[in-house]
Order: C-alpha cells, then sequence, then structure tokens
C-alpha cells in the first residue's frame, strides 16, 4: 500500500442525516476529502455556506474537508475510493441501483443502516451486492447514539465483512482518538444484531412503562440476547458475535436509552395507546415495528424459538395485552439452553 | 403415434428455445457442434509438444512452489516439510502395493517414488544445514511436477480426432436396431450425443481470452467425452487434470498422457504435492493454455448435482488472471465455463453409491461387497448399449463467467448488475494498486465457487428416465414416511411395490414441480420431459433408466412398479435433488437446497 493511499484520498457518504454527518465527520480526520450526498440541492446548499447540518446538531462545525453533493456525477468525479451508504432501509435499493453506473469497481463499499429489506428480508449488504458492480461490501454497526458521538463522547463500533481489504480499509477511515473500530468477518451476524435489537427496545418501552425494575430489564435483555443468538444462527450468524458490540452492545443501548424510536413506541403502547396513533404521533419510521413482524413470520416457518418476539408481535398486533404477554412468558414450560 | 409425439418434442424445443439459442431440428445439438469430419484445431496447447517448453513449465512450476511454501513462509522449518512430505508419501505406498492387475504405467510410477523416497529418507540423514533441505525441498517439487506435466503430441491427437467418429459411428451402426435401414439413413452419433447450451458463446470467447471449462463429473466416461465434445465444438485441445484411475488401462494412459492430460494423484496428500499441482494450473493457465478440471475433486458419489467444490484448485484463475493483467497481455481473461453432463445411466453407479452410504452412514449402512472397476471392456460394453438402445447423452455448456462469478457477455466483458460492467483489474485494486491479496482473492474464489454450484443445478438437464426414478422413489417413501434413509434403503423385495396408479398421481406431481421450476430457470427439460405426455416420458425413463446394470432400477409389470436396487435407485433418483423437490411436506421459503438432506437423511 503506498503509505499515504488513504489520506489523500476522497470517500463519500450518500446520505445527510445524523448518523451520515457522524461518520462523515469522523473519516473527515483520516482522508482527503469528504463528500456527502444528498439529494435535496438546497440542504447541500445550506450546508456548504453555513459548516454546520440541521439534521444533525446546529452547534457542531463541520470539518473544513467535508463537502455536500447533490448529484452522482459531482460525487463520482472525485473519484471516491470508498462510498459508506447511511440510509433508511427502505431507500438502500433505490438509491444504489441509481448510482451503479458511477462505479468504477475499485471503491470500497460499507453502510450503516440497522435493518433489512421488508419483503425479501434480505440484508442491506445483500441488496448493495445486488445493485452495484462492487462485493467489497461491509456494514458499520454498533452502540452509536448519534447525539453522543456529535459530543465527541469514546465510543467503538464493528466494521464487519468477509474481506479483510475491507474491515482494515473501515479501522484506517474511521478510527480517532475517541472513537474505536473493532472488526469482524461475520457480516451476517453484525447485520442481524444491528436489526433484531429493535424488538427488544420496543420489550424495554414497555416493561419501563409499566414500572418494572432492573430485574425484570436485565431478565429482558439476557433472554433476548439469546433469542437472537437463535434467530442468527438459523441465519447462518456465529454466537460469538452477539456477544460483542453489535450484539450485546447495541442492545444495550437501544433498550436502556429513551431517545429509541422502538422504546418510545413500546412506551407508549403499554399506557394502552393503539399503535396507529403511536406510529402517527411519532411521525418517524420505527424500524423496529416492521422487524418484528417480519423476523416473527421467518421464526414461525423456521421453527426457531422466539417467545419475546412473539409476545411483542402480539401485543403490537392488539390481540395480547401487557398483562396477558408478561403472564405468558413467566409461565412457560421450563427450558433448557445454554444461554440460561 | 410416436412420430406425432417426435414431432412435437422438437416443436416444443424450438418454441421454448427459440430466445435461448437455434436448435437444430435434426439432431438436437447446438447447431455449433459440427459432427462431420474437421481437421483439429491448434491452440496454445501444442507448445507442450516442444521440449524446451515443457523444460520450462517444470522449471516455473518448481519456482513458484518454492516462493509459496519457502520464501512466503518464513517461519516454515524445510525439514519439517520434508519429513511431513515423506510421511504423506510412506502412508501412501503402503496402500498402493501393485500386484499383478496393477498397469504397468501405475506400476512405473510407484517403482519412481518408491526410489524416489529412499534417496530422499537417506539424504536427510546427512545432512543438516536449512541450505540443504531447501535443495531437497526443491528435488522433491520437481520430482513431483515432471510427474504432473503432461506431453502434448499433435499426431496422437491427430489421430484420435480421427478414430474417435469413426469408432464410433462403426460401434453405433453395428449395434443400432436400426441397421437393417436403407443405406443413408444409418444412425449417426449427433441423435444420440446432445451438444447444448451456450456454444457460440464459448467458441467466441476461447478467441478472446483463455478458456477454464468446469464440468461436472459423473464417470469416468466425462473425461473422454469432453475430450471428444471439445473436438466437436472446433475447440482447440484442451489441458486437462485427470485422476490416475483414468491411467490404469494402458491404450488410454498411452492416449491421455500424449493429449495434454495431467496426471491428479489423489492418494498424495502432501502440501509440497499439493501446491505443485495448483501450480501447475496456473502456469498453464497463465500461459492461455485453455484448461478443463473438475472442481468437486473426484466423481460425485451420491449421483446429485455437486455442491461442495474444490477451492483450492479454483483459485489458479484468479492467480493466473492477475498475473497476465499484471503482465499487460493482450487478452488477459480467464473465462470460467461450467458445464453439465447427463447419462441416463452410470455404469460405476453402484460402487459410487456404495460410497456415498458408506461415507455418510457409518455404522448405519451394510456395505454389500461388488467393486466396480473401469476397464476397457466396460467402457465398449457402455456406448454398445447406448447405441443399441436409443440411449442419449447429453452435455450442456453453461453461461460463461469471469474469475469471480460475474457472467461475461459476448465480447468477454463481466456484465454487473443494473447494466454495468465490471473491468477485473478494479476488483484486483486494493489500496490504489494492483495486487494479490490472499484472504481477498480466497473470498473471490469461494464466490466463485458458490456460483458454479448454483449455475450447475440451473444448468442441469433433467432426463425422463431421472424423473422415472424420482416419482417412484417418493412414491414409495409416502408409504413408509417414518422410515430414515437406511430403513428405507433395506425395505425388502416385497416391500418395494407401488401400484401403478399412485405411481402415475406422483409421477404427474413430480412432472408439474419440475416443470414449473424449469419455467422459472431452475433447470432445463430433454426433449422427451418436454413433451409432457405422462405415459410417453414414463415408457421412455423406463425403458432407457440405468440399463447398463443387471439389476432392473426401476421395472413396470402386471399393474405395479418394483426395484431390484434401492441403492441405485436412489442414485439415480439424486439427480434431482439440491432443488428441494424430494421434501416430503410443503417447500418451506428456502431458496438453495445444493447438498442438503432432510431431518430423515435423504437428500432433498
Amino acid at each position: 500500500m503506498k503509505k499515504d493511499f488513504w489520506s489523500e484520498s476522497n470517500i463519500a457518504v450518500f446520505g445527510g442525516g445524523s448518523f451520515g454527518t457522524v461518520l462523515a465527520s469522523l473519516a473527515a480526520k483520516n482522508v482527503g476529502s469528504v463528500s456527502v450526498y444528498m439529494r435535496n440541492e438546497d440542504q447541500a446548499r445550506v450546508m456548504n455556506s453555513t459548516r454546520t447540518n440541521p439534521n444533525y446538531s446546529k452547534d457542531v462545525i463541520l470539518h473544513e474537508r467535508i463537502r455536500a453533493l447533490s448529484s452522482f456525477e459531482k460525487v463520482f468525479d472525485l473519484s471516491p475510493k470508498m462510498v459508506i451508504f447511511a440510509l433508511p432501509s427502505h431507500a438502500t435499493r433505490d438509491v444504489a441501483r441509481a448510482a451503479a453506473k458511477y462505479f468504477k469497481g475499485d471503491e470500497i463499499v460499507l453502510h450503516a443502516t440497522k435493518g433489512i429489506e421488508e419483503h425479501s428480508l434480505k440484508r442491506i449488504s445483500m441488496v448493495l451486492s445486488e445493485e452495484l458492480p462492487i462485493v467489497r461490501i461491509g456494514a458499520i454497526s454498533g452502540p452509536n447514539l448519534a447525539g453522543e458521538l456529535a459530543r465527541n463522547e469514546p465510543a467503538a463500533t464493528v466494521v464487519a465483512s468477509p474481506f479483510d481489504d475491507v474491515i482494515q480499509v473501515g479501522e484506517k477511515v474511521l478510527t480517532t482518538d475517541r472513537f474505536r473500530v473493532y472488526t469482524a468477518h461475520d457480516l451476517v451476524g453484525v447485520e442481524w444484531g444491528g436489526t433484531l435489537k429493535n424488538i427488544f427496545a420496543i420489550a424495554s418501552g414497555i416493561l419501563e412503562s409499566s414500572g418494572f425494575g432492573w430485574n425484570t430489564r436485565s431478565l429482558l435483555l439476557s433472554r433476548g440476547l439469546a433469542e437472537m443468538v437463535r434467530f442468527g444462527l438459523a441465519m447462518g450468524a456465529k454466537s460469538e458475535t452477539f456477544l460483542g458490540l453489535s450484539g450485546m452492545g447495541d442492545l444495550i443501548a437501544t433498550c436502556s436509552s429513551s431517545q429509541s424510536r422502538n422504546y418510545r413506541v413500546g412506551f407508549q403502547l403499554a399506557k394502552g395507546l393503539p399503535l396507529e396513533q403511536i406510529l402517527s404521533e411519532l411521525g418517524q419510521v420505527a424500524e423496529g415495528v416492521r422487524t418484528t413482524r417480519i423476523v416473527y413470520e421467518f421464526a414461525m416457518d423456521r421453527g426457531v424459538e422466539m417467545p419475546i418476539t412473539e409476545t411483542v408481535y402480539r401485543i403490537l398486533k392488539g390481540e395480547w395485552s401487557v398483562d396477558r404477554g408478561v403472564k405468558h412468558l413467566m409461565t412457560r414450560p421450563q427450558v433448557q439452553d445454554e444461554w440460561a | 403415434m410416436t412420430q406425432v409425439c417426435v414431432f412435437l418434442f422438437y416443436a416444443n424445443a424450438r418454441i421454448h428455445h427459440h430466445k435461448v439459442m437455434l436448435i437444430d431440428p435434426r439432431t438436437g445439438s447446438h447447431p455449433a457442434v459440427r459432427f462431420d469430419h474437421h481437421p483439429p484445431v491448434k491452440g496454445e496447447i501444442y507448445q507442450l509438444d516442444h521440449r524446451s517448453f515443457r523444460q520450462d513449465v517444470i522449471k516455473e512450476v518448481v519456482e513458484r512452489t518454492m516462493k509459496n511454501i519457502i520464501v512466503d513462509n518464513p517461519k516454515q522449518d524445510p525439514r519439517l516439510l520434508l519429513e511431513e512430505t515423506l510421511y504423506h508419501e510412506r502412508l501412501r505406498m503402503k496402500k498402493a502395493r501393485s500386484n499383478w492387475l496393477t498397469s504397468p504405467y501405475i506400476h512405473q510410477r510407484n517403482v519412481n517414488d518408491k526410489a524416489f523416497i529412499r534417496r530422499v529418507q537417506s539424504e536427510l540423514k546427512s545432512i543438516s544445514g536449512t541450505e540443504d533441505s531447501k535443495r531437497l525441498v526443491k528435488s522433491y517439487i520437481h520430482h513431483f511436477s515432471t510427474e504432473i506435466c503432461a506431453n502434448f503430441e499433435p499426431e496422437v491427437y491427430n489421430f484420435a480426432t480421427r478414430a474417435a467418429p469413426w469408432a464410433f459411428s462403426w460401434l453405433l451402426n453395428a449395434a443400432s436396431v436400426n441397421r437393417i435401414l436403407p443405406w443413408g439413413m444409418s444412425e449417426s452419433l449427433q441423435t444420440r450425443l446432445r451438444v447444448v447450451g451456450h456454444v457460440d458463446h464459448l467458441q467466441k470467447l476461447s478467441k478472446k481470452g483463455t478458456i477454464l471449462l468446469v464440468p461436472t463429473h459423473l464417470s469416468n466416461i466425462d473425461s473422454l467425452l469432453i475430450g471428444y465434445v471439445i473436438h466437436l465444438m472446433m475447440l482447440p485441445p484442451f489441458a486437462y487434470g485427470a485422476g490416475l484411475n483414468l491411467f490404469t488401462n494402458p491404450l488410454l494412459s498411452f492416449c491421455l498422457s500424449r493429449l495434454g492430460a495431467y496426471t491428479v494423484d489423489r492418494q498424495k496428500n502432501s502440501t509440497v504435492y499439493k501446491t505443485a499441482l495448483k501450480n501447475y494450473s496456473t502456469t498453464l493457465l497463465k500461459r492461455g493454455i485453455h484448461s478443463i478440471f473438475f472442481p468437486a475433486g473426484g466423481r460425485v458419489r451420491s449421483g446429485a448435482i455437486e455442491s461442495h467444490l474444490k477451492l483450492g484448485l479454483l483459485g489458479t484463475a484468479l492467480e493466473a488472471q492477475l498475473e497476465r493483467l499484471k503482465e499487460n497481455h493482450p487478452n488477459p481473461n480467464i473465462y470460467i465455463v461450467p458445464m453439465v453432463m447427463n447419462y441416463h445411466f452410470v455404469f460405476e453407479a453402484s460402487s459410487l453409491i456404495e460410497d456415498y452410504l458408506a461415507a455418510s452412514g457409518k455404522h448405519r449402512y451394510m456395505p454389500a461387497d461388488q467393486p466396480e472397476d473401469f476397464f476397457l471392456a466396460n467402457m465398449i460394453k457402455f456406448f454398445w448399449k447406448l447405441f443399441s438402445t436409443r440411449s442419449e447423452l447429453w452435455v450442456r455448456v453453461g453461461q460463461p463467467m469471469d474469475v469471480f462469478g460475474n457472467f461475461v457477455d459476448e465480447e468477454g466483458r463481466s456484465m454487473g448488475p443494473n447494466g454495468t460492467t465490471i473491468d477485473p483489474k478494479s476488483w484486483l485494486t486494493s489500496n490504489g494498486e494492483l495486487v494479490a491479496i490472499p484472504q481477498r482473492d480466497r473470498e473471490y474464489t469461494k464466490m466463485l465457487g458458490e456460483k458454479i454450484s448454483q449455475r450447475y443445478h440451473a444448468e442441469n438437464v433433467a432426463l425422463s428416465s431421472h424423473l422415472v426414478a424420482f416419482s417412484f422413489f417418493q412414491a414409495l417413501r409416502r408409504q413408509y414416511p417414518s422410515l430414515d434413509l437406511f430403513r428405507f434403503l433395506r425395505l425388502s423385495d416385497s416391500q418395494r411395490i407401488v401400484q401403478q396408479e399412485r405411481f402415475y398421481v406422483e409421477a404427474e406431481r413430480c412432472y408439474h414441480m419440475i416443470r414449473k421450476a424449469a419455467d422459472q430457470g431452475q433447470l432445463h427439460l430433454s426433449d422427451a420431459l418436454r413433451c409432457g405426455d405422462v405415459k410417453i416420458w414414463v415408457e421412455d425413463g423406463l425403458r432407457q433408466l440405468g440399463l447398463f446394470h443387471d439389476a432392473k432400477v426401476v421395472k413396470a409389470s402386471s399393474g405395479v412398479f418394483t426395484t431390484e436396487d434401492m441403492n441405485l435407485l436412489y442414485y439415480y433418483r439424486n439427480r434431482l435433488t439440491g432443488y428441494g423437490f424430494g421434501k416430503l411436506d410443503e417447500a418451506s421459503q428456502k431458496h438453495n437446497f445444493y447438498g442438503e438432506t432432510d431431518e430423515k437423511g435423504f437428500l432433498v
């Protein structure tokens, strides 16, 4: 490797949301320049002139090496050597499809989406490899609440890919003195970890709202982790992955933070509000609601035992009350597994 | 009536395939396959005729292997490596005791190997320095490389390409039931050998880059058939890795070793041998010599389409491509072309399925003792049966791919999603440099392996006999749903009976299943199956299924269907597994069943 290859290269971040801006800011410290692609031309102009991103934090001044661009032509004129997708799960495929023809083939692609494609049950890295002329693809996942990262609090993430190529570059580009990057080959486990934890965030909100204490919440986290592992194994992941930052780590952060949208959905549900009302008041997508249904249906089909997921699913559907759900979980026949 | 249906076969054939390829209405083979005599096409392999070229190749193989195992591995103690090699070799020699049945060729190899082992052992005792050990490793690699390296003699090739059609038509017409037909209507090979699929594409690419043909491997017949099919497709001869078992016959051994077939000795397990073998393949590909090897290793034991491929040898394609790119070669690309062969009978079927069941069943399986071996007599018997029973051989050329498993277009460009083209150079560039990165390249090769296995399934041609075996097996299984594979295979003669009506119900059900799968591009159907009339394809399948064997694989008599050999039945039925057709209950959402078994141990 040429010594200064990455410090002279351009990279692109697709998505000007809060997490995209966080990633751009981290990378800007390590690479030559960072383009943030955002579809809205006005937003890009505002970001370039004010040097702040209102989607992110008005107080944080963007790094001088960051530039917002609103067309693929401009982004790819700079020959980015890495492209990071930081888009919601439902938007990733369309953007990738539209951008495909601009890729040269030697780019490294990472994504930071914690979700799966709804109908196909495909992980985001699979979606990207189906749309882009690229296979060196990886995921960024971990307990990374954007607000805390903006305040430069110490944190860490996992970059996962079957290719050493990808994870080494991810590590090089994203590591700073306040942000550590751990690496993993188990892309399947890392992507599913980030997706599945949203189910338990809803459950955590329900418990909090019901006034239960730490015993109950620890019970949820531990047995939730067991469900994540069981499901992950059925999808071809490795169980160890779920013990790391992208599994347990992210689960704890999401289930404890009242900022999490999924947590808020659970919290309101337990108050007895109907789901439609909660979602419309939230005004944003809570990935966990869709995830719960998709995962529950798949787990039923494959015979994977996921009692907490089932309970959340039935409460979301309005079939069960919270009391009924708690009773169901607490009075199930005893089970023995190595996660007890 | 039959003629009407035959007409329908072809009418159907043309309707279904007019977009993919043009079917020659007379033969069913691809029009670009020439059955009449044509002169051999020259290719890069002709260089192997020159002594100096061979010496060059061997020298390069030795250097590469030394680099791989000594230079790139500074921690490797050459003495330990020698000891390991000797250990493997001694173990192998213990098993490989010659007897009067051993062919002179194999015998000579064993004698040479023994002498070499003795020499190395005695030298190893007297040396001490690392340099000496390295020299000895090098001489060992040289020994292996010389043994692997093939000759190519154009005279033998010219002779073989002339003799093969002559021998085939002689056998064909001698054996044919139609030999009383008037002159001019005699049988020819083209009616029996169906070469279909992406033949044009392969022909075009052979001029734009180097071809690596990766066929499925059912039978020892494959190697001979492929050699001949390559000639029929008007391609230059290919170098190919052939198992030692093919060299047991003196005549075959004489021809093969002069036709560019290099020997792959699967008993030799040492790192040194395996690395030398890989490097031989890389060296040939790098020099633009079209090659063939069977990526699954040996013949498939279960009869199913291969789902697990050996990636070591497969990786040589990427290595060669990278080196050609670095050398700025004008035609740097290596093209991977899968090929699927299908026969109504495989003469080694009993011993193959025996091996499979013994290995997968362990204590659950009771072995029978009936070793079948490969003799010239068997081969003649094979073709005699083939020709006398109007049986067909199907060879399907798959869609060509690059070394990563992307499809390539007719111009040889790799195609990506959404109309993109991929420059292989860009995928081999890391951190701005065109370099080999072992971990990355292994991942690419893993992708290629998965893609090949997927293409094997998609290019498989279901034959009427396979479907008869499959339907009968399913119908019988429905009568004993609780039995696992090994209990099921031990059903007594009186238990192996399926009523005719039940059989036909199952046959219709199975037919609809594979027809639907074929419409979705999951596999192909032979002409007899495309006809669609259950009575006709069942009759055709019954007539052709495993007719080489003494036991009847599926027999229809007085209103019942039965089998005389459960193992063979399982073997032929397995050709349609890997798609999930074998599940007794409703199929789940799973897409990939390659090589999978259900909870009772049956391949699905």
